[in-house]
């Protein structure tokens, strides 16, 4: 597909990427995008639970290294 | 803990779906799910916040194989806004009450089917980014909403 076809306001490389993306079976896909790395903090414990959404975001703020990118900004 | 796997989302989709559960995979997991390129570390799963809805869902993550005592599953069944499981085998974030949605019957007129899993809307998991606020999500947005341009381009109904 061209790239004017496809929208003209996608970047290129990140519209050859997508197309590639299309290209491969969603199992292959998942293989690709799911990855794992030791997350400090949050890793740390095995359940954990909020009540509201603003309580969590507030937990991430303060207890969460911000170059996690938890943070709100 | 080794990273998540396509098997274990067909696990989640059979478990769920054995047990009755509404939910709706959303955030990158979703997006992943519809074709978008990138990485991610965990499935979230956008769950109906009911209680017998929550009921189905504890019955389906102990068959998954999580070790929920008794206090944890009530919470799941009260619905927390937010439950964040990492004792299982693999991890995995349920949301009740994502950020930037307003009902879940809502989301879930606008769900997609992909292989049989149930995802949200591309236009809803970018509004529950969007609303998030945090500094990760607020740079995923350019290149996820170019995303939806071309998905919507390939998937207009």
């Amino acid at each position: 597909m061209s790239p004017e076809i496809a929208g003209e306001n996608i970047p290129a490389d990140w519209l050859a990427e997508f197309e590639a993306a299309a290209r491969r079976p969603l199992a292959l896909r998942m293989k690709y995008a799911f990855i794992r790395t030791y997350k400090p903090v949050l890793d740390d414990a095995g359940y954990r639970s909020f009540n509201t959404m603003e309580d969590y975001r507030r937990w991430c703020q303060e207890n969460l290294p911000s170059w996690l990118g938890y943070d709100r900004v | 803990m080794t990273a998540f796997e396509y098997r274990q989302a067909e696990e989640i989709r059979d478990a769920f779906r054995t047990h009755g559960v509404h939910y709706l995979f959303i955030g990158k997991s979703g997006a992943i799910l519809l074709g978008y390129p990138d990485t991610t570390q965990d499935a979230d799963l956008y769950v109906a916040k009911e209680p017998a809805n929550g009921e189905a869902v504890v019955a389906a993550l102990r068959e998954l194989g999580f070790s929920l005592t008794s206090e944890q599953a009530a919470e799941i069944v009260r619905g927390k806004d937010f439950v964040q499981l990492k004792n299982g085998p693999f991890d995995l974030d349920l949301v009740f009450a994502p950020d930037g949605i307003e009902r879940f019957e809502d989301a879930y007129k606008r769900h997609v089917d992909v292989d049989g899993f149930p995802v949200c809307h591309i236009d809803d998991i970018i509004a529950s980014k969007q609303a998030s606020g945090r500094a990760k999500d607020r740079e995923s947005l350019p290149r996820l909403r170019a995303f939806r341009e071309y998905w919507m381009l390939h998937h207009r109904k």
